[in-house]
Order: structure tokens, then sequence, then C-alpha cells
């Protein structure tokens, strides 16, 4: 409410269409390409950082809090790279992205976070996404008139992005073989230098592989109430030890989800008798240890087969 | 004979926890802290990044079924944390190893919990069973708060300990709510015994994170009594009593409400997170305003919600001038390296005393 009364007084507030920063980690992978949309629709230009490299990771385990997963290491090196490019960054508050599930807790302080540890390098503009409270659509639509649009105009902007979010990617056609699957969080497999090396090696190997698209779980939040997980357990269930070679999950250290997950996936696996691989990435992941691993998995199910 | 029925240990609120089910006309299985060999069978069960009270407490489950206890009895949290999905897993990794116990959820699923469904105790003396767990756990806290104001003054080391361990067991031994109201009595005349140095100025120092590993002596290595021996009153910022009251709902004028916690922390974080993110954040914010010298904060490594405010807490240290350490937990954690740490802390904060003493409300 009281956003939309300061929308009024806001309006047309100059140096609302400043440029502003998306890091190229975590959350744009979560919901792909629909923060670009809403501000291209806006017509507020978007920065986005540069894709992560060896370099991206060397810093985030520098400036960031050592205990962190992965992903959020990284965010922190994307934004930092951002700092001297814009002056806001948008980093939403994500609770939950689909009705009846939650999201990771640590998405939860993010904003405040960064806030806490870019304060005086750039403002942060956030927005609660909780779809167990109110649709996305509000959700940027009140981001539009807190970013000083007028109420019209963001709602049509919400409407535009929504329509423009990639829609999930179709499965590759069946050509009959038996693939892998390699499953983990939208934001380790979108990510072009954690993901790639692996997904390139397999292909060397000679065997197919399939990634697993993000997308929002279908059934009850049960067992698992994660988003994430819950859409990689359903994956799991659904998968035909016919077609299916082997599974190899892409999670990074210190991952809290995928340490309460990964015992629902062993089990669900072994149950349907599909060999399972979990690979731990973190910033000393040397790519030998990863090649060695992932031969040694295809050899052993080629052997089994 | 009564059967066992395992609790998962909390420190010294484990008594009031196994006063609480007596009425079922069971036998608690507890112990008041983790023990080394508790903690091995735990870690080597639990998946490899579970977090440290994952591990202790699955430990616990698995040392009690094979003391041949048939029941267990866990939290089942509705919140974001893994705490959510610990009884489930527990009960997974039991079943893998062949134990037989079953763990009740604290959670209701119709109007009665199972547990209770189960045992189906007798209505009147339930309540009265429920009445002196409410007691024995609010006697807890009142002893806690005054081994905490002796120790860091005490000239014999190890006295307020002896007698935190003796008052202890004398509150274990009380029967009725009258017996533990006449043992509390005794409390404040027996801490007032104990010979202190009056020209001493302690320290203080908050204590404050995930709650597990605040109240288990051996999991945090003790950190309580190593800062008092330091000199330093600590004030452990979980206190069962204050928590019960947040969890039902009723202190919604206590200092601790979460209302009143989350306006302490509102220019800082914004959300509950999970766990005790959010009761961390802000009593680091009150400990600033009431003049504490530092705080601890106490987390199991890798620990969801408490990792994730960190970066909080590092720029509250900043702006409000209050050192914070930072202490995380696995069951690599080295003794000595965390007596070194802690000793370190505590002479900085005496430095800086002597510096810039200072205003004390």
């Amino acid at each position: 409410m009281r956003t939309f009364i300061a929308s009024f007084f806001r309006r047309n507030r100059p140096g609302r269409q400043r440029p502003i920063g998306l890091p190229r980690a975590l959350h744009p992978h979560l919901q792909p390409g629909l923060w670009e949309a809403f501000f291209a629709a806006l017509g507020v230009p978007v920065v986005l950082s540069a894709p992560t490299t060896r370099a991206t990771l060397e810093r985030a385990e520098l400036i960031s809090e050592t205990e962190h997963c992965l992903p959020v290491k990284l965010l922190d090196a994307h934004l930092e790279e951002l700092a001297g490019r814009v002056d806001r960054v948008f980093v939403p508050r994500i609770l939950s992205l689909h009705r009846g599930f939650i999201s990771c807790p640590k998405l939860a302080a993010l904003p405040d976070a960064v806030r806490a540890q870019f304060r005086g390098r750039f403002e942060v503009v956030t927005a609660d996404v909780d779809e167990n409270r109110r649709p996305l659509e509000q959700t940027l639509a009140e981001l539009g008139r807190a970013l000083g649009f007028a109420p019209a105009e963001s709602a049509a902007a919400a409407r535009q992005a929504l329509a423009a979010a990639a829609p999930p990617a179709a499965p590759p056609a069946d050509s009959g073989r038996r693939r892998y699957l390699l499953i983990g969080h939208p934001y380790n497999l979108a990510d072009a230098y954690l993901a790639d090396p692996i997904v390139r090696k397999l292909e060397e190997l000679g065997v197919a592989v399939e990634r697993l698209p993000a997308g929002p779980p279908r059934g009850a939040p049960a067992p698992l109430r994660w988003d994430t997980s819950a859409h990689m357990l359903e994956a799991l269930r659904a998968r035909d030890p016919a077609r299916c070679a082997g599974v190899i999950q892409l999670t990074s250290f210190n991952c809290g989800c995928d340490s309460m997950a990964g015992p629902y996936y062993r089990e669900t696996l072994k149950a349907a008798g599909i060999p399972f691989m979990a690979l731990t990435l973190d910033a000393h992941a040397a790519l030998a240890g990863l090649d060695t691993r992932l031969e040694a998995f295809v050899e052993s199910i080629a052997g089994r087969a | 004979m009564k059967p066992g029925l395992a609790i998962q240990p909390w420190g010294n609120y484990s008594l009031a926890l196994a006063a609480s089910v007596e009425c079922l006309r069971v036998e608690p299985w507890t112990q008041r802290s983790t023990t080394p060999e508790t903690l091995r069978l735990g870690v080597e069960a639990s998946p490899e990044f579970a977090c440290l009270s994952f591990k202790a407490c699955t430990g616990h489950f698995i040392q009690a079924a094979q003391a041949g206890i048939r029941y267990g009895v866990m939290v089942n949290s509705r919140g974001t944390c893994r705490l959510r999905y610990y009884r489930e897993i527990q009960q997974k990794i039991l079943k893998e190893r062949g134990l037989d116990l079953f763990i009740f959820g604290l959670g209701y699923d119709g109007i009665k919990p199972p547990l209770i469904r189960h045992f189906d105790p007798d209505p009147i003396p339930f309540l009265q069973c429920c009445a002196r767990a409410q007691q024995k756990t609010l006697a807890v806290d009142a002893l806690e708060r005054e081994t905490w104001r002796v120790r860091a003054v005490e000239r014999r080391p190890g006295d307020a300990t002896r007698l935190l361990n003796e008052c202890l067991a004398d509150l274990d031994r009380a029967r009725s709510v009258p017996e533990i109201r006449a043992c509390v009595r005794t409390f404040k005349p027996r801490f007032a015994a104990v010979p202190i140095d009056e020209t001493r100025v302690p320290l203080r120092i908050g204590l404050l994170g995930e709650a597990t590993l605040l109240r288990d002596r051996y999991l945090n290595h003790n950190l309580e009594e190593i800062l008092g021996g330091l000199g330093a009153e600590v004030r452990n910022f979980f206190l069962l009593g204050d928590e019960m009251r947040n969890i039902f709902r009723i202190g919604l004028f206590s200092r601790n409400s979460r209302w009143r916690l989350k306006r302490l922390a509102r220019p800082y974080l914004e959300n509950l997170v999970g766990g005790h993110a959010l009761d961390s954040v802000a009593h680091a914010i009150r400990c600033a305003q009431e003049g504490f010298d530092g705080v601890v904060h106490v987390a199991p490594a890798g620990c969801m919600p408490e990792v994730s405010v960190r970066p909080i807490l590092r720029r509250l240290s900043q702006d409000l001038d209050l050192p914070i350490l930072e202490c995380s937990f696995d069951e690599h954690a080295s003794h000595v390296g965390v007596v070194t740490r802690l000793e370190a802390f505590a002479s900085m904060l005496r430095e800086r005393q002597e510096k810039k003493p200072r205003k004390r409300p």
C-alpha cells in the first residue's frame, strides 16, 4: 500500500531510467529471461555482468563470506564487477518461486547481505518474489511502481515480461540412445563456466547427455518443499531406466539443500536401478579431477551393460 | 518395564524435556551434552554436508536404538531451514542400518500430535507434567543466568560450574511444582555464597547464533566456561523459556518477541530468513545498545540461515563499533584452536576496555 501511494508522488521521477545492473549469477538463472524482459519493457537499460571466468571465481573466493556456497560467492563477484559500471543493481528476495513451495533460505537474506557488503558502492533495488503470497505479475507491477513508473506502465511491463520469459526448453528429440542426465540447481547448470566442461567431456566420451531444464515442480510439495530440489526429485522419479544410462548431480560445496535432498535422490535412483554420481563444485575444482571421475563413471556403466 | 523414549539432547534443558514426557509412562533417554562417541556415530551415518547439529542428533538416536530404545521424539519445524527434513532423514538412516527406532515428530496432523495419540496419557497428569516441564525450563533459565554472572568473578575457578551441576541434580530430583519452586528459591542464596572477587570488572560478551550449538557444551567446546574463565560475563541469547513464549506466540509484549526483534533488525534485515538468523541480527544490535564489550556468533559450519546473515553482522559490527567473533564448528574443530581464538578475542576486548571504557547501563 505504501509503495502504491508513494508511486503517485514518484511518477516521472528524474533518473528512473538510469541503467540497472543485473549479475549473470543466481537469480537470472532461476527465472531465465524474466528480469531482462521486464526492465526492457520499462525502458530501463540493463547492464549485465560478464560471464563467469576463472578470474570471477578467484575474485569470489577473496571477497565473499567463506562459508557461502559457490553460487552465492559467484553472485558477490559478479556484483563487484558491476560496481564500477552502474549505480544500482537488482537483487530480488526470492522466497518462493512456485505456489506451495519455498526457496532456499539463503536467498531470503540476499538483498540485505548485498546491501551490507557493498554499501556506498551501489544502490540495491529489490522485490519480494513470494508466489505463496502474491503472484509474480503483481510483484513485477509493484516493482515498476517503486521504480517510479505509472501503475499502467508497470502492469503492462509485467505482462510483457511474463510473456517473454523463456518457456521451458523442449526435451531434445528422442534418438533411441540411452542418455545421461545432468541434474543440479538451475544457477549451476546454466552457468557455462561451471557446467559446460562437464557436458563437453561427456560428449567427448561419446555419450549423449541431457541437461535438466529449469522448470516448475508439478506435483505436491512432498517430501521436499524446496522448489529446485523438488523439481529434480520429480525428474528422477519420472526417469525410465531403459532410456537413462546414468544420472550425474552437479552440486556446489556447502549446498544446504543438496545435503538434505541427496538421500532422496540416491534412494529414488537406487530403486529404479539407475547409476548415480554426485560431483561437487567449488573454487578449487580442477578439471583433471572431474575428467577422471566422469571417465570412470561412464566406463563402469559401459562395463555393466 | 516402561518403554524408553529417546529425546533430542539440548544442553541443560534436556532435564526439562525429560520431565515433559514422564506422564507418557515412558523412561526418557537423553543426555546433557553430546559425547564424542555420539558424534562419531552421527558423522559416520550422516550426509557429508549436513550440519553439526544434525550429525549429533542422528548419533544420539543411533545410540538410543543400540541401547534398545524403540521410540524417539524430534521437533519438526515448519520453517525454511534444513531442520524441516531432519526427522525424515534420520528415520531413513536408522532404517538403512537396520535399527528399529520410530521417531515421532512434534507437529500436528489432526487434533493431537502423533506422540500423544500413541501413548495416550490421561489429561490431568499430562497437564501437570507440562506445568512441571515449564517450571523446570524456567528454573534452568534462572540457573544459567546466575552461573554466567558468578563464573566471571569467582575466586576459585570452577566453583560456579560445580554449583550449577549440584543445582541441576537437585532440580532433576524435584517431582512436583512446589518442590521445583522450593528448589529454585535455594539457587540465589547458594550462588551468593560463592566467594567472588569484587574488584574484578568482567567483560560482557553476548553469545548468539544457532540454538543447538549455543546449548550443547560438547559441540561448542564449552564456550561459556572458557569465556567465564577469561573473566567474561556471558549472556547466551538462547534461553528456552523465552523461545517457548515465542513458539506459542504468547509473549507478544516480551522483549524477545518476534515482532520486537523484527523491528530492531529492520535497518539491516527485512526478512525472517529462517532458523534464528533474525534473532542473531537483532540481538547483536541489542548487545551494542546495551554496551556489551563483544559478541561471539556461534553456528555449525555451513548453517544455512546463520551463514547467510554473516555479511550483515560484519557490517553491523563496523557501524556499531561492536567486535564480533565468528565461530563455526564442525566435527573437525580443534579444542585448542577454539580456546586460542577466544583468548585472543578476550584479550583484545580487555585492551579496548582499558583504552575506552564502555558506558554501562
